[in-house]
């Protein structure tokens, strides 16, 4: 094996943990509910995770939104406990936000926003996908 | 015979709206409601304001519009669940687009 394959074997072992695409609205079905269960239990068993949110999923991260008012529990709330489960990379798909004239106010702070082509590249350094 | 139509999907996520605007008549009425709030950013609406007339009115039920942090506009009415039985009387068929 050359210097370069070990060294490409190397990165894509590096970043071989879960990726969990979003990609509902919040609030009318139970998928972003699931994601983030899902995404919080491999937190607790330390497993590397990381967010990708896409399509209508990037309207889960909008600032100022009240579940409650739907008589929902907000789970979204939720969100800001990413960081104490060391669940540090965050992606948000700009074409999404831009095709919804959503600015970037988020309710988490330490997100990437990601233009098409580095998007789908941080999600092809992973081994695993969920989507929802 | 005029339509109340509710629209209750992303026209993002979904082609409910663009159909529901295919078969828009005069006379008829919409309500954006759950995810439907959204549309009101989408392209299709931009079109659909332009096309409104006096005879056409769009209705968004305002706690799903607040809850989803979508910002009101002026030319849009802000309802609540209650007001939908009334439109559901003054309309002789309803079209719930989910």
């Amino acid at each position: 094996m050359t210097s370069t394959n070990k060294q490409a074997k190397a990165i894509v072992q590096q970043e071989s943990g879960l990726a969990i695409i979003n990609s509902k609205a919040p609030f009318s079905s139970t998928h972003g509910k699931d994601a983030l269960d899902i995404a919080l239990i491999f937190g607790s068993f330390e497993q590397k995770v990381s967010l990708f949110f896409q399509g209508d999923g990037v309207y889960q991260l909008i600032d100022n939104q009240d579940g409650t008012l739907l008589s929902i529990k907000d789970y979204l709330k939720t969100f800001s406990a990413f960081e104490f489960y060391d669940i540090e990379d965050i992606y948000i798909c700009q074409q999404s936000l831009a095709n919804r004239q959503l600015g970037e106010d988020f309710h988490i702070s330490d997100v990437q926003v990601l233009a098409s082509i580095e998007f789908s590249a941080a999600l092809n350094r992973h081994q695993h996908i969920l989507r929802f | 015979m005029s339509t109340l139509h509710l629209v209750r999907q992303s026209a993002f996520a979904t082609n409910d709206f663009a159909q529901c605007l295919s078969v828009l008549d005069h006379q008829d009425s919409i309500v954006l409601m759950d995810d439907g709030c959204y549309n009101l950013k989408h392209a299709l609406m931009d079109s659909l304001i332009k096309r409104i007339d006096d005879t056409i009115s769009i209705h968004i039920i305002a706690s799903h519009a607040k809850a989803r942090a979508i910002e009101s506009t002026t030319t849009i009415k802000h309802i609540e669940m209650t007001d939908v039985v009334e439109l559901t009387f003054n309309h002789s068929k309803v079209i719930t687009w989910q």
